[in-house]
């Protein structure tokens, strides 16, 4: 591996075996399955129909359209989820590969989020169109928004899975943790409320959380159908390339000694 | 073969030489830390912390010591010595899995190491899907695995290789797809650890005829074997390690007498 090769470069020289890697990941999860993508979709919408029936006939959260609101965030939430769930246990799952040849490991984190974003952009797609006709009834301009909310969605998930897959090498703790962190992380963020029910004494505390920032920007925009605030966008993006540039150098600090340890 | 320089226990070539070397180990050592008390959860960590405890007690062990090894482009060199001795660790350095703790190691050329077989397939893809992950992960383009496909298969010599699942492969079949990619990738210096021992025997007689062919095309090889007559037939130079150090440096023959001792 050429020292002092910066990160870009690093990446792009092994973009074929990124490339391989997407292409593995979705092969192996649809092959031999005659509905493929459809449970792909099956699973988050079974959910948000319980959190839709519960938070609109139970629980009432008093939105038009709660089913728009729902769909619009949930997905995003689930990206998060699956994405830093795959991330974590990567390297222990690809250990003899990471003994075995001499590789810039991140490239497994970021084929583990290369093949959900793929899914994602197909189930978003979806979500969008379907909010579009049956809640706005016309597309409104926040949609055009759409490629910069990925962005910073990705730059914020990686940044977060590439410290914690990190730790996991060294400390088993994280996978006791982390699904009580993930779940906590549910509750506090605006996956089946809006942020604005947060009472606003709490709710700079609320927005130290980047999920629930980058939550309320896809309900601005998809929702809602109007242009987030620009305090909130422009807050969003310097967030995640802050967590995704810590998140990195995180990771790169002790990737050297993980072909070790695994 | 151009092996036939190496003197026992002379290193560095004269300088005009020196320019032709693919591998070259400068004072290299290798430190791995065993832990005999490690904290591995957050409150020990916390606690040792307040207390002002060290969070690990560990002893260092060299598994290298300043090892000066210089390969020259097209030799074939084999790393003899016991289970531990630090041959596979001497691999891994030069492929650039591990850092060393200290010590320089420069390489020209592309490298391969093939330091496991088949790490990075997968049972549920297909031999073809394998062949390309795999490659992919020796470093290998897909233009160039597509000039070569062909190639493996062939070698590989598996019926109904491309559409079959990895997971219906015998065990030998397995290893037989992973080096027929390994061997079939014409890298400038090719890194081998105890991957020789694969398949049936007329399977081994035409690794062999390859691996030759590589060499006498001017490839620099590098393995680590414990099949001494195999390890006769393909190195013209033998290096001896022993408890992290080089015990002898010299003509196959000749170290393998000291070795078999």
């Amino acid at each position: 591996m050429t020292r002092g090769e910066g990160h870009l470069q690093r990446v792009w020289r092994y973009r074929e075996l990124l490339h391989s890697l997407v292409v593995r990941n979705l092969k192996v999860k649809y092959q031999r399955s005659l509905l493929g993508f459809v449970w792909t979709l099956v699973n988050p919408l079974f959910t948000v129909t319980v959190l839709g029936v519960v938070f609109s006939h139970v629980v009432r959260i008093p939105l038009p359209h709660y089913w728009a609101f729902l769909l619009s965030g949930y997905f995003v939430w689930n990206f998060a989820l699956q994405t830093l769930n795959t991330g974590t246990y990567i390297f222990a799952e690809h250990s003899r590969l990471t003994r075995s040849v001499a590789f810039p490991s991140e490239i497994l984190v970021f084929g583990a989020a290369g093949s959900r974003l793929i899914e994602f952009v197909a189930e978003i797609g979806l979500v969008v169109a379907v909010i579009a006709v049956f809640h706005h009834g016309g597309i409104p301009q926040s949609y055009a928004l759409l490629p910069v909310l990925v962005l910073i969605q990705l730059l914020l998930v990686v940044g977060f899975a590439l410290p914690i897959a990190t730790l996991s090498v060294f400390y088993y703790d994280v996978y006791h943790a982390l699904p009580i962190a993930l779940t906590t992380l549910f509750y506090l963020s605006p996956v089946f409320y809006p942020a604005t029910m947060v009472p606003e004494a709490a709710r700079g505390l609320y927005f130290l959380n980047p999920i629930a920032g980058l939550l309320t920007l896809y309900h601005e925009a998809f929702y809602w159908g109007r242009m987030p605030s620009f305090h909130l966008l422009g807050g969003m993006l310097v967030a995640a390339c802050t967590v995704y540039l810590v998140g990195y150098a995180i990771f790169r600090r002790y990737a050297s000694i993980f072909p070790e340890i695994v | 073969m151009p092996s036939s320089a190496a003197t026992p226990r002379s290193f560095p070539r004269s300088s005009e030489r020196a320019a032709a070397a693919a591998v070259t180990l400068r004072g290299v050592s290798k430190r791995f830390y065993f832990y005999e008390h490690r904290t591995s959860s957050l409150r020990e960590w916390f606690i040792r912390r307040v207390l002002r405890r060290p969070l690990h007690t560990r002893r260092a062990e060299f598994t290298l010591r300043g090892v000066d090894l210089a390969v020259e482009r097209g030799e074939a060199v084999a790393l003899l010595g016991r289970n531990g001795s630090g041959k596979s660790t001497v691999l891994r350095l030069i492929a650039g899995i591990y850092q060393p703790s200290a010590g320089t190691i420069e390489t020209s050329g592309r490298i391969t190491a093939v330091i496991e077989l088949g790490a990075g397939f997968h049972p549920e893809l297909t031999g073809a899907e394998n062949i390309a992950l795999y490659a992919a992960v020796l470093g290998l383009g897909r233009k160039e695995l597509a000039a070569r496909y062909d190639e493996i298969v062939e070698f590989a010599a598996i019926p109904d290789l491309p559409d079959t699942p990895l997971k219906y492969y015998s065990s030998g079949m397995e290893a037989r797809l992973a080096f027929s990619v390994a061997v079939c990738l014409q890298p400038d210096i090719l890194l081998l650890d105890e991957v020789l021992a694969v398949g049936d025997q007329a399977f081994r007689e035409r690794c062999l005829g390859r691996l030759r062919e590589y060499h006498a095309r001017g490839g620099t090889l590098i393995l680590v074997s414990h099949e001494l007559d195999q390890v006769r037939a393909l190195c013209g130079r033998g290096i001896w390690l022993a408890d992290g150090s080089v015990v002898m440096d010299g003509p196959i023959d000749a170290v393998l007498a000291g070795y078999r001792g």
